[in-house]
């Protein structure tokens, strides 16, 4: 009830004392203002701020509303700002897709033997965040077990139980491929026997359903058939790695950790140029390599030659021979994604 | 107790303000979230509060469309709730974001506003009409009152109307924006909005019959036992349709047992050691179930004492259910078969129970100053008397 | 209402403590002389080195010693020259790296024959039944795995009897090591065809047609003297694989995925 008082003595003269409201509203400022110098303080660093981000580059237009100009001086931006960065010439393409180009890639799971050397090799070439906090791999191999044949007790469990369906088979060890990938398997050397591999990366699809659902454009589809990321745009909603039947996109949880000395200079604007902390990427069919006519990181990685990449429109490139006499499929194609990139096997 | 209550908010707002310091400085690493299970905490509680926001309409929706006059005086206090709720909601989704300092991207003219093909914006648009529909019509009927000017029936109840069907449809999308997606088999069946509308509506009303009964209790406004029967049998009436429809998603699912259903599997029984949502499920099976049954008894509904503790039943039941039981589970196992579990971070925790607390201060000074214009306690005349910010606290006071 | 003059100082502090953090450039040198394989371990060996400023010829991986990526696909490579048959890619650039300079490297052919067989090549022998090389075991570590063509081939089938840093084809004509596709597409017809279409096998370089590739040889990736691999039967030697990705946060390890097989009735192993 006091409270009441001090309430009604404030009536009077509202001018000079300090009501509760204020000092609570002050000391609510001083708590706030000290817990934020504590917490600069105390507050892991990340690896490399991207400090030098200027106002310009902030308030840039999406990359493909861009006149010419702005373009160029995105990119300057962006030069300058890596070249400081890292301690090299960095050079930041952008070039845009070749006239009569349209991506497709063939993967050879026959001769897959799951070294994972396309997945470093990606790494190596795209300026991934890397080490133990946040590592980022745009490819991910998955193990297939080709299933065991010579189970003990396989053969009574029948599904339902006990109804007299209880051979022919086992419905809770089925025969054959086993159909959960492992994705972390560790092997002393590969092919193994009893395993084959499926490496999975972003599938370029003709329907991408990520980019229907972004909700600001900042992922699309460019003429080659590139699914790319105007990193500079995209607001970090992750809604397209919801949407993703093939979990290609990843994420960039905190700064990007990526040491001077491992980093590629030759970037592309929409490709391998240095991420910065809150936006999705994945992989762009190298296009800071492709655009100048030159294969993937993976492609050319690959030491049994799984991979091929082509131009589709072209009759002759490698992906049109493959489509022309191997036997492809392409994965989840139940959903009408119309993925680019083919499996084969020969 | 005003002020101990609004001092132990402010304790969680600034942990919230911390939290989202950390969180904006060093990225959303901080979190507990992966590329794995990359929505999590933030967004579960974000598509549980658009329910509780869209179940403001339970109360409008019986006082006008079946001119149940005991709630007419009491929608208003329906409308606070869901104002807090969307800025509950607004919150949790800049908490959500990976460049919130990108918000800007999305408007149109001066961003891109990728609508009509990203649910997203669709999203976007019911949320902020929501809101904007609730503030006109609740802060129009407040100023008339305040004024003590007649309410234009015309304008107003257009608006009232118009809220009702459209407090349906920010659910709606907020379920179809998890259920368009057919790389997350668990959310991708055309039930998620009934589900969700259900459940929201079981939820909602539970939320608002514990606000009345305080309201009734700490102020002098009185409710009529009328309206918290018509609550509780709207909540036991959404609850039971809720119930069954998971009855069926899990007949549904389990009975032939797919790839698909690996996400329920895991929600309810683990994985290979792997359970870390197991009690979520069953204790919120329990507290549906256990309310639901509870609340057929009509004497036991119709019980005011008993029925606020059953009600917190509903509504922490059904939060563990749509947030642990339906958001996390939906990404796990990832489209291409991996499992990983996810726990929040203590960061997320201060932001959430944050984000809770500004929605409950909201709410606070929101029916505080509502319940004061309607009780006539606060009035124009008396406007030269006091500044702004003393009202609220006098209405209390005298 | 409130005075903001307590902030400032505050406010001061913080934006004090955020500048005085400086980004740690990270030094802009290269493993210089660092050795990996291209293809087959101990046969494809190469040195990085820097070839422009800030790119070297290529990356190794830290892990397994193998190449990661080709700075210059080019490098040190030679013209493959002409196909023996029409085909479209015979107006594409096509090189090949040589192997010939490091056939007799240590040039111990003179000495080999001066030392053991009087200044004489062996003679050829009678027996035309194909057998291990029993002899030079050093040179050929697996020799008495040879078992190309189950037994049906031997040495002198594919190198010249006299000029050992040749190959030969069933002409008696020399075949260069930079180009054993020649000898090996022979028998291996099919193999040989797909090669050529550029499905079987690896090239690297431009993708584009009429663009230059350099092209992998037979022997860069298959190794003729152990085709059997032991009990594998295959004709590709096993590799190291790289590591596995780290663990998602919140995981500590992966054994719900190495499961005993698939369990549908949800018990947990």
């Amino acid at each position: 009830m006091s409270k009441l008082n001090n309430k009604q003595n404030n009536k009077n003269s509202p001018a000079e004392e300090v009501t509760r409201r204020d000092f609570l509203r002050k000391a609510g400022a001083y708590s706030a203002a000290s817990l934020t110098g504590a917490a600069m303080l105390l507050s892991p660093k990340p690896a490399r701020a991207t400090k030098n981000v200027t106002w310009a580059e902030h308030f840039q237009k999406n990359y493909r509303l861009m006149t010419d100009e702005e373009k160029k001086e995105a990119i300057d931006r962006l030069v300058k700002r890596y070249s400081e960065e890292f301690g090299k010439t960095v050079t930041v393409d952008d070039a845009p897709a070749m006239d009569g180009v349209l991506f497709g890639y063939a993967l050879n799971i026959q001769k897959c033997i799951g070294c994972r050397r396309c997945v470093k090799a990606c790494v190596a070439e795209n300026n991934q965040s890397r080490g133990d906090k946040q590592q980022i791999e745009w490819i991910r191999v998955m193990r297939l077990e080709k299933g065991k044949f010579s189970e003990k007790d396989r053969d009574d469990g029948g599904y339902p139980q006990d109804f007299g369906i209880q051979v022919g088979g086992n419905a809770y060890k089925p025969a054959g491929v086993v159909l959960e990938g492992q994705h972390y398997y560790e092997a002393d050397k590969v092919p193994e026997k009893d395993a084959f591999y499926l490496p999975m990366q972003c599938m370029q699809c003709e329907k991408p359903p990520c980019v229907k659902v972004c909700p600001v454009r900042t992922t699309y589809r460019d003429p080659d058939g590139i699914v790319v990321i105007d990193y500079n745009w995209c607001i970090g909603c992750r809604m397209c790695i919801g949407a993703c039947p093939y979990w290609a996109r990843r994420f960039n949880w905190g700064e990007p950790d990526l040491p001077a000395e491992e980093m590629n200079p030759k970037t592309h604007y929409l490709g391998n140029r240095p991420r910065m902390k809150g936006v999705v990427e994945k992989c762009t069919f190298c296009v800071q390599r492709t655009r100048k006519g030159r294969w993937t990181g993976c492609v050319e990685v690959c030491p049994v030659g799984a991979r091929k990449l082509g131009n589709l429109l072209d009759p002759e490139s490698d992906v049109r021979k493959i489509l022309a006499t191997k036997k492809v499929f392409r994965l989840r194609a139940d959903l009408n994604t119309y993925p680019k990139f083919f499996y084969f096997m020969d | 107790m005003f002020w101990g209550w609004m001092l132990f908010l402010a304790f969680f707002i600034m942990l919230w303000g911390y939290g989202e310091y950390v969180q904006l400085a060093n990225g959303m690493i901080v979190t507990g979230l992966n590329d794995q299970v990359s929505w999590g905490f933030y967004l579960a509680n974000f598509v549980f509060m658009v329910g509780v926001a869209a179940a403001a309409v339970t109360v409008v929706f019986p006082a006008y469309v079946y001119k149940h006059q005991e709630l007419h005086k009491i929608v208003v206090l329906g409308e606070m709730l869901a104002i807090a709720a969307v800025v509950m909601c607004l919150l949790f989704v800049t908490a959500h974001m990976g460049r919130p300092d990108r918000l800007w991207h999305i408007f149109p003219v001066i961003g891109i506003f990728n609508w009509p093909n990203a649910m997203l914006t669709w999203d976007v648009l019911v949320l902020t009409g929501y809101l904007a529909l609730n503030i006109i019509g609740g802060f129009y009927y407040l100023y008339k009152k305040y004024t003590g000017k007649p309410v234009n029936k015309l304008f107003y109840l257009s608006v009232v109307y118009i809220a009702i069907v459209w407090a349906l449809s920010i659910h709606t999308v907020t379920a179809f924006l998890i259920n368009t997606m057919p790389a997350r088999p668990m959310w991708f069946h055309s039930m998620m909005p009934i589900k969700f509308i259900t459940t929201a509506f079981a939820a909602g009303p539970s939320l608002i019959i514990i606000v009345f009964l305080l309201v009734r209790k700490f102020t002098p406004m009185k409710i009529a036992d009328e309206a918290f029967h018509i609550l509780s049998q709207i909540v036991v009436w959404c609850l039971g349709i809720a119930l069954f429809l998971t009855l069926s998603e899990i007949v549904t699912e389990l009975y032939p047992s797919t790839e698909h259903s690996m996400g329920l599997k895991y929600l309810m029984f683990g994985h290979h050691g792997l359970n870390a949502l197991v009690p979520f499920f069953w204790t919120a099976m329990a507290l549906m179930i256990g309310s639901f049954i509870l609340l057929l008894i009509p004497r036991v509904r119709k019980n005011l004492l008993l029925l606020p503790f059953i009600c917190l039943a509903v509504f922490v039941g059904i939060y563990i259910e749509k947030g642990m039981g339906l958001m996390i589970p939906g990404v796990i196992p990832t489209p291409i078969g991996e499992f990983a579990e996810y726990t929040p971070s203590n960061i997320e925790f201060m932001i959430v129970g944050g984000v809770w607390a500004i929605g409950f201060f909201v709410l606070t000074v929101l029916i505080k100053g509502a319940v004061g214009i309607m009780l006539g306690d606060v009035r124009y005349e008396e406007k030269a008397r006091r500044n702004v910010q003393g009202e609220q606290a006098d209405a209390v006071a005298t | 209402m409130i005075s903001y003059r307590v902030f400032a100082p505050f406010m001061g502090l913080c934006l004090l403590t955020a500048a005085s953090t400086n980004p740690v450039f990270g030094e802009a040198g290269q493993d210089e002389g660092k050795e990996c394989f291209e293809s087959r371990k101990g046969l494809s060996q190469v040195q990085q080195r820097e070839i422009k400023p800030g790119v070297t010829n290529v990356k190794c991986s830290p892990t397994t010693g193998g190449v990661l990526f080709w700075g210059d696909p080019f490098d040190g490579t030679i013209p493959m020259g002409d196909m023996p048959v029409k085909a479209d890619y015979s107006h594409e650039e096509a090189v090949v790296k040589p192997r010939e300079p490091q056939i007799d490297r240590n040039k111990l052919l003179t000495i080999c024959s001066m030392a053991c067989h009087n200044g004489e090549y062996v003679p050829y022998p009678e027996n035309k039944l194909a057998r291990p090389l029993t002899m030079h075991k050093d040179i050929v570590p697996d020799a008495m795995q040879l078992k190309h063509g189950k037994e049906a081939i031997w040495c002198l089938d594919c190198h010249h009897a006299a000029t050992r840093t040749k190959l030969i084809d069933n002409y008696g004509n020399e075949i260069s090591f930079n180009q054993p596709q020649k000898l090996c597409g022979k028998c291996h017809g099919q193999v040989y065809r797909s090669w050529r279409n550029g499905i079987h096998g690896k090239r690297i370089g431009m993708w584009n047609k009429g663009g230059k590739k350099r092209w992998w040889v037979c022997t860069e990736c298959h190794n003729p003297h152990d085709v059997q691999q032991g009990e594998r039967n295959s004709g590709f030697a096993q590799l190291n694989p790289e590591p596995a990705p780290i663990l998602p946060k919140g995981m500590t390890n992966a054994n719900h995925e190495r499961g005993h097989g698939q369990d549908h009735d949800g018990t947990t192993h």
